[in-house]
């Protein structure tokens, strides 16, 4: 009697499971006709009734810069729908550029890609081993090829660029820059012409940047001269080896170049900055550097230009920007996110996609984001429109980041960057806490660098 | 004696102290603009405090429907792991065989699961069943708890057979026994997994973000992601004013509650 109890019991219990499946469809929402459903979520269902069906099409954003970016993404989806009556974008947040990559490998490995997308530009190869963005060059040519490519900065390509095709569309895009406190400067001016330097500009060599965040840095005060901050301090370092002439690793993706003396002397300009003179901290949180920045805690830092619009908000002195100090060269990485389209979805979805795409990047709307954002205004011809050029006016620590470009270098790119990514920052760490010289860095850096080449 | 009273006073001053000025802080700078948070004063309350970041933050995601959202699917997770766990609980406890001692550990295994391995799984599942972008799939995943199970079971275990006895002589059966002896008596421990289920879910950021797309199902953490930047570091006058709204509901649930949290601890020593 007791075990028949028993056996009920467990009956009941794995029986609940698919009623509980069942009930819970129930409270799904109605079916409807897709671009209907998002019509009405939009408030558009009258317009939509009176013409043909739109093509719906979902857009997955980052939001990776401080501000009400996702506001004024729906705003400029919001002015595309409005002047496509053939096409409807549904604008979908997706957290930041790791979360957003997970969403789209999510959607794309259960046969449900979101149409369009952005992600950050390392991700390119993980895109292409699942097989899941198409390339661009079909549309490209028919927008004219290089002359459509051209309006755009060339070295933003280079992230988009694989096995001879272009796989993404350039769109919000940064370059780390210098930040630099001019009353501090100003303060300090005597001291600072005493060294040989101009209070007026920021340092533009190594030797001049030593210089004056030693100069600048005061310990009583908690003032640090200038900061190299961590979290992102691969991308930061890997501009100090442009600057140096040197790369990280070949073109073809197959030989780490970690071993050349041009990143082991940026290795040591890192470890005696951190470690020697202390003039930088060593591991300052990325989110957190700006704010030391703005409460006049740093006389100078490396960061990206996404973090303008942030540091004129809540800086309360005057701020400069200018291009990273050389060494033989100037130089920069260029970093961000590019729009892709998804392999698997109906080709009017892909021919709908590239319309919007086409849109987000056309003078107008890259100047629009760049104001916005602080991103680099991507598009060349949106630098020479009337309100572009008031703003840049107005707030010439806007240009910099532009004319930096031409020093730019594509990010490193590789199959398995996150692994290489992942020994990079921590070796990074290690040394500019301290744990490490720079030539043991070096080592252990090019021997694990170049066994994750060779597996691949 | 007294003197201990004055030193226990003391730590207890110094954790909330710990505990609290957290929470001062989110206030004070939620009411404060950019400039005013870098400024000297920045631990002080604003002398002209202003509600530009809540304004901002209203305008920048729907808030309001995201709180709505939040709700349901607290309330739904918790309703179904209790309507789930609680049956399943007192079989473990109290007829121990060899299929329900394998279905306990692989109800203890799932404990030890991170979500985030389970997200591409979970992800085909619920796209199977039609779920995405519905408040239902955020519900699911968490239903069948593990940790529910686990605590459940002990709680049961604890309880003496012979009240079990009297009350089926009296005539109950398995449903009564659990309405009239079992959840009764385990009070405590349903409050204190309650408590902790409604915490847990109120925060989870990842999964409703990843399995939902539209602002009308979406959850308030995903509203506050929009403050937590990467690129550029944070608003925080934002961040924290998306903080206070987010915290508030919750906080003030667990003050109310925390009469009856309290109560379910004392009067549980008069048990058996």
């Amino acid at each position: 009697m007791k075990k028949l109890f028993k056996l009920a019991i467990i009956l009941v219990l794995l029986l609940t499971l698919p009623l509980y499946m069942v009930m819970a469809g129930g409270k799904k929402e109605e079916a409807k006709p897709e671009g209907e459903k998002a019509a009405e979520e939009t408030g558009n269902l009258e317009r939509y009734k009176l013409s043909e069906k739109p093509v719906v099409i979902d857009f997955y954003f980052v939001v990776g810069v401080a501000g009400p970016l996702a506001q004024v993404i729906d705003g400029m989806v919001e002015e595309f729908n409005n002047t496509h009556q053939k096409i409807l974008v549904q604008p979908v947040y997706a957290g930041n550029y790791n979360q957003t990559m997970t969403k789209v490998q999510s959607a794309i490995l259960s046969g449900i890609p979101p149409d369009v997308f952005v992600v950050e530009i390392s991700e390119l190869y993980t895109l292409l081993a699942i097989d899941g963005i198409i390339p661009l060059d079909k549309y490209i040519e028919k927008e004219g090829g290089d002359t459509f490519t051209g309006q755009y900065f060339d070295a933003l390509y280079g992230n988009a660029r694989a096995e001879g095709k272009i796989w993404g569309q350039p769109f919000q895009r940064s370059t780390p820059i210098l930040y630099w406190n001019k009353d501090m400067f100003a303060a300090n001016a005597d001291r600072l012409k005493a060294a040989g330097l101009d209070p007026t500009r920021a340092p533009q060599n190594w030797d001049e940047l030593e210089k004056a965040s030693t100069i600048l840095t005061d310990r009583e005060k908690g003032i640090w001269g200038v900061i190299l901050p961590g979290g992102w301090n691969d991308w930061i370092f890997e501009a100090f080896v442009y600057q140096n002439g040197g790369k990280l690793i070949s073109k073809d993706a197959e030989k780490s170049h970690f071993d050349s003396p041009q990143v082991l002397e940026a290795l040591k300009f890192w470890y005696k900055l951190t470690n020697e003179l202390k003039v930088s901290p060593p591991l300052r949180p990325w989110n957190q550097t700006p704010i030391d920045f703005s409460s006049g805690h740093a006389a100078m830092m490396y960061y990206s230009t996404g973090g303008l619009p942030l540091v004129r908000k809540q800086s309360n002195f005057d701020f400069g920007t200018a291009f990273q100090p050389k060494k033989v060269q100037y130089g920069t990485p260029v970093g961000g996110g590019d729009f892709h389209i998804s392999k698997g979805i109906p080709p009017e979805n892909q021919d709908a996609a590239w319309e919007f795409i086409k849109w987000m990047t056309s003078p107008e709307m890259a100047a629009f984001w760049s104001r916005e954002s602080g991103y680099i205004c991507i598009n060349k011809k949106g630098l020479d429109l009337p309100e572009m050029k008031k703003y840049l006016e107005e707030f010439p620590n806007a240009k910099v980041a532009a004319e930096q470009l031409e020093y730019s270098f594509p990010k490193i790119m590789a199959p398995n960057f996150q692994e290489i990514r992942k020994v990079f920052v921590a070796n990074l760490d290690a040394m500019m806490q301290g744990q490490q010289s720079p030539e043991e860095t070096q080592k252990k850096l090019h021997t694990s660098v170049q066994k994750i080449l060779d597996e691949y | 004696m007294k003197q201990r009273h004055i030193a226990h006073y003391i730590i207890l001053l110094l954790v909330s102290l710990i505990i609290v000025f957290p929470l001062y802080l989110m206030f004070v700078m939620a009411f404060k603009d950019s400039k005013e948070i870098l400024g000297s004063r920045y631990l002080l309350p604003s002398l002209s405090p202003t509600f530009d970041n809540f304004i901002r933050i209203f305008q920048a995601a729907s808030f309001g429907i995201y709180l709505v959202n939040t709700i349901i699917v607290v309330t739904g997770i918790l309703v179904l792991q209790l309507v789930m766990i609680i049956p399943a609980a007192y079989v473990f406890a109290r007829f121990p065989s060899r299929i329900s001692g394998f279905l306990f550990i692989l109800y203890v295994i799932q404990i030890m699961l991170p979500l985030e391995a389970l997200i591409i799984p979970n992800y085909r599942i619920m796209n199977a069943f039609g779920l995405i972008n519905t408040r239902v799939a955020m519900i699911l995943p968490f239903v069948g708890s593990g940790y529910c199970a686990f605590l459940l079971r002990q709680a049961f275990k604890q309880i003496p057979r012979s009240l079990e006895d009297a009350a089926v002589i009296d005539g109950c059966g398995h449903f009564g026994l659990l309405r009239n002896v079992f959840i009764p008596l385990s009070k405590p421990t349903i409050t204190v997994f309650s408590m902790i289920s409604v915490a847990t879910h109120w925060n989870d950021y990842l999964w409703p973000l990843i399995i939902t797309d539209s602002n009308i199902v979406r959850t308030l953490t995903i509203g506050l992601g929009m403050f937590v930047q990467h690129e550029s570091g944070a608003d925080w006058g934002m961040l924290m004013a998306a903080t206070v709204f987010i915290t508030l509901p919750i906080i003030l649930l667990f003050l109310i509650l925390q009469h009856t949290f309290l109560e379910s601890f004392l009067t549980s020593g008069i048990k058996g």
